[in-house]
């Protein structure tokens, strides 16, 4: 017997700068991203990615009306070792700076932005971010939401720190509208339970998933992390 | 007319404050520098503080009276800048 699909992904978005498939129209590869969306006011305080984001969110909810799962592993590691430094210096925080290090920034200015009070949530998982997501998304599908919007970005990591990320980090942001309904185009994602034919793989990066929504790589799979609760009475 | 220091105050807002779509054309010097006028945010109004300080030595309170009435217009800052300026 077949497991039912779990979602449908309806459409998608990707940034990734400097890609070279550039015939996909789904697929922004510009250096600096318009951001057009959002208020100039707003816009300012974010950074490509921040902006690249706002750009494919407008898109696929045009009407601002749907949950945001954000995900991220690293957030921008520029700018927060940027902060390390100036904190080690004892010179005082860009307040601007710093009100926007917090790992939600970018849904948050896109929401006030766009005018979207629906629910948000952003994510890290320590490389299990797409894994994480999946089963945030199924909880609101659960619950009954008809479309749960999925955003997935990284950044290259500072150079200072590159040396323990193999493969690299790839500077890239992806967004999937997915819903439990099907339609005759969208995509089904379906769980199974691991096999011993399962390979320990790297957890997919937000450029892994633009890859294989491109077309460049037949199959993605995403395994969730092994995890065991174990619940003790105290004594 | 506009001084030399409230120009150089034009640059220093809209470099520290990131105004990618503004000229210092754009500011009025009589015009609010917060909500309406220029549209600037309590983030701003800390930012704009800190370069204050970095850049002429001054010292505001955050939340005062005072330091709203210096924050007025860029007149009202240069003002304040020209008194109270140690560097």
């Amino acid at each position: 017997m077949t497991t039912p699909a779990m979602m449908y992904v309806h459409d998608w978005r990707a940034w990734q700068p400097g890609r070279r498939d550039t015939s996909q129209p789904r697929l922004s590869v510009a250096e600096k991203p318009a951001g057009g969306h959002v208020p100039a006011m707003l816009r300012r305080r974010l950074t490509g990615i921040g902006r690249a984001l706002c750009d494919m969110l407008a898109e696929l909810d045009a009407d601002a009306d749907c949950p945001l799962l954000y995900a991220s592993r690293h957030g921008d590691g520029e700018r927060t070792l940027e902060m390390l430094n100036t904190l080690a210096e004892e010179a005082p925080l860009s307040p601007a700076r710093f009100g926007l290090s917090v790992h939600n920034a970018i849904p948050g200015v896109y929401s006030i932005g766009r005018g979207n009070r629906r629910t948000q949530q952003a994510i890290a998982a320590s490389g299990d971010e797409f894994a994480a997501l999946l089963v945030e998304a199924q909880g609101y599908l659960a619950q009954g939401e008809p479309t749960v919007i999925l955003a997935f970005a990284d950044q290259a990591i500072p150079a200072r720190f590159a040396a323990h990320f193999t493969p690299p980090v790839e500077t890239a942001a992806v967004a999937l509208r997915v819903s439990s309904t099907p339609a005759h185009d969208a995509w089904a994602l379906t769980p199974r339970p691991l096999t011993s034919d399962d390979t320990a793989e790297d957890s997919p990066q937000p450029s892994d998933l633009i890859d294989w929504l491109c077309g460049a790589r037949d199959e993605l799979h995403c395994h969730r992390p092994r995890q065991a609760w174990s619940l003790v009475r105290a004594e | 007319m506009t001084s030399e220091l409230e120009q150089e105050l034009k640059h220093l807002i809209i470099d520290t404050l990131e105004l990618e779509d503004v000229t210092p054309e754009d500011i009025d010097p009589d015009e609010p520098l917060f909500v309406e006028g220029l549209g600037l945010d309590s983030i701003d109004a800390l930012e704009l503080g800190l370069a204050l300080q970095k850049r002429y030595g001054i010292k505001l309170e955050s939340d005062s009276d005072e330091t709203r009435h210096h924050f007025r217009n860029l007149r009202t800052l240069a003002a304040l800048v020209e008194e109270r300026r140690t560097a």
